[in-house]
């Protein structure tokens, strides 16, 4: 059985869950399966370089583009499935994965699961770890191969890094399907971070749903302040207009890696989890105790978060006076 | 342009979840439906582009409580809404509804699906793009912009780490929606109750036309808890620690 493991990379830089697909492929690959990265983009050399953790290399290679439309992706991997007749495909959880996972699905007929965790292999059939609502839920699936897994970052450890021999890798010009791709790229705008790079930040206080309104993000301002913090938020408060995207943290956001990361009324859905998980401190503040934050945070507090605020902003200005 | 979007009712997780005693399902009985996030962003973008260039938007929603969302869409400036029926107490799947939304599409002569980029159901896929591949219509997920200039959309995408890029493509076409362009609006009690006279369509759903999928055995809890230490539910004690904790780390600036 062939598994396709779908990779990405952009601006010279292989994206590091690239070689977690080629992991979690090589995890349920059994004697005589083969794993065959897939990769479309400029970089085709940094795939070469890379992938060594698979058994051959099929490079969709663009030579003007620094990000394929996943429409275009989406193409060349349906013509790579319609000619390797792969038993798995492997799709990571990412921007781009979220708009090819399904369209191969919807195409090939295949079944698909999303947000994947964990995979084991019973001869023709899969038993798959899967989060739900928020990651509040874990659905235990089970399907029938050939079948697409949409995989969660960080869910597997990344297959070690090294080269693949030239005679491994085929190259495929993506450039044709480029031209007649009915999405094209006009624009790509990476953020000025002159005024403020959470990624740097060595303490942030990041304010959830749970902060209620944009009135009291003051609250949770100030007490940054107090702590030489940067201010930052969950999706659905950037998402309301309450804070800069800037400042956002998660999957869509920055991927921080503070010494002090104080979560005020932040649930922690996975795609949160993602951008803060390595902080070096996590202390959360959530009122139900069930909230997949406390799973991360080394010290966690069910009260209500504007009593906390209050009375740490008390203590920390009483002890700055003293 | 004729725009149809999607509005899926799902269970509020940011409350309490509880497994039903098949274990296969969450117990539905007391939970809270909402409207899934994404998709009233889709809904804000849809009446957006109709503000900003003219457009007939179509509301469909699906699952718990789909009538008060109609309502609510018809308010914000939906001009038809309809409801699609569903299997009573089943999650929403993309990939069993998807074929139905499609179907809509045509029978609406859409130029443009919009539906929220995910919902936390979504487990066997998501929406826009089996929509999209199921049309044969281009897709864009994780938008946060789009306009409209004739039958041409101009599209901007969150790739992740603020990096933002801009897709051009025609319609028809199929969006999955990560922000509106602005915040949803509030809507007031007045045109709410305005809104209450307009006629709610009905719409039976098509079959997904999938021979195969995948299969949820079992549902379950995390286990929780990790290795964190719980400081309790009493703000002033919490406070009390938290300051000894970030002053032994040299946390705290005092």
């Amino acid at each position: 059985m062939k598994l396709i493991a779908c990779t990405e990379g952009h601006s010279s830089k292989i994206e590091a869950f690239s070689l977690e697909m080629i992991a979690a492929a090589r995890s349920i690959a059994q004697a005589g399966d083969e794993v065959v990265a897939f990769f479309a983009g400029r970089d085709a050399e940094g795939a070469s370089a890379s992938f060594g953790a698979a058994d051959r290399l099929i490079v969709a290679r663009a030579t003007k583009l620094d990000v394929i439309p996943a429409e275009t992706y989406a193409v060349l991997l349906r013509d790579v499935v319609t000619a390797e007749s792969p038993g798995l495909v492997l799709v990571p959880y990412s921007a781009n994965g979220l708009d090819v996972a399904a369209d191969i699905a919807a195409r090939t007929g295949w079944p698909l699961i999303s947000y994947v965790n964990e995979i084991k292999r019973h001869g023709e059939s899969l038993t798959i770890v899967a989060q739900m609502y928020g990651g509040k839920v874990l659905a235990d699936c089970e399907v029938q191969l050939p079948a697409i897994l949409m995989i969660n970052p960080g869910a597997f450890a990344e297959a070690a890094p090294g080269p693949i021999a030239a005679a491994s890798v085929q190259t495929i010009d993506a450039e044709p399907t480029l031209a007649s791709g009915k999405v094209r790229m006009v624009a790509i705008d990476v953020p000025d971070y002159a005024d403020v790079d959470l990624t740097t930040a060595e303490r942030i206080v990041c304010v959830g749903r749970g902060i209620g309104d944009e009135a009291s993000i003051d609250l949770a301002r100030n007490l940054a302040t107090m702590l030489g913090a940067e201010i930052a938020g969950s999706r659905p408060v950037v998402d309301n207009g309450w804070l800069p995207k800037l400042r956002q943290v998660g999957k869509s956001g920055q991927k921080v890696k503070p010494k002090l990361y104080l979560a005020l009324g932040v649930s922690g859905a996975p795609e949160h989890l993602e951008g803060m998980s390595q902080a070096d401190l996590i202390i959360a503040v959530n009122t139900d105790p069930k909230a997949p934050i406390f799973n991360v945070a080394h010290y966690g507090a069910t009260c209500d978060l504007f009593d906390l605020v209050a009375n740490l902003s008390d203590r920390l200005r009483a002890g700055s006076g003293r | 342009m004729n725009i149809l979007v999607v509005l899926r009712m799902i269970p509020d997780s940011a409350g309490e979840l509880q497994l039903a005693e098949d274990g296969r399902s969450i117990d539905r009985e007391w939970l809270d439906f909402q409207l899934n996030d994404f998709d009233d962003h889709a809904l804000e973008e849809a009446i957006l582009l109709k503000e900003a260039g003219g457009a007939k938007v179509t509301a469909v929603a699906v699952g718990e409580g789909t009538n008060r969302v109609l309502q609510m869409a018809a308010a914000r400036g939906a001009d038809e809404v309809v409801a699609l029926q569903a299997e009573e107490d089943a999650m929403i799947s993309s990939r069993e509804i998807a074929a139905s939304i499609a179907a809509m599409a045509r029978a609406k002569s859409a130029d443009l699906v919009l539906c929220g980029v995910q919902s936390s159901e979504d487990v066997f896929g998501q929406l826009a793009p089996y929509v999209g591949a199921l049309l044969d219509w281009p897709h864009v997920s994780g938008t946060n912009r789009i306009v409209a200039n004739g039958a041409v959309l101009r599209v901007t995408q969150e790739r992740g780490a603020g990096v933002a890029v801009t897709y051009e493509l025609a319609t028809p076409a199929v969006l999955g929606v990560q922000t509106a362009s602005k915040a949803p609006r509030y809507v007031s009690g007045s045109k709410l109750r305005e809104a209450s006279k307009t006629p709610i369509g009905r719409a039976a759903p098509e079959s997904s036309g999938f021979e195969r999928s995948a299969e949820i055995i079992t549902l379950r809890l995390p286990v929780q808890g990790g290795s964190g230490e719980n400081l309790g539910g009493d703000a002033e004690t919490v406070a009390d620690r938290l300051v000894s904790i970030l002053a032994a780390k040299g946390l705290a600036r005092n």
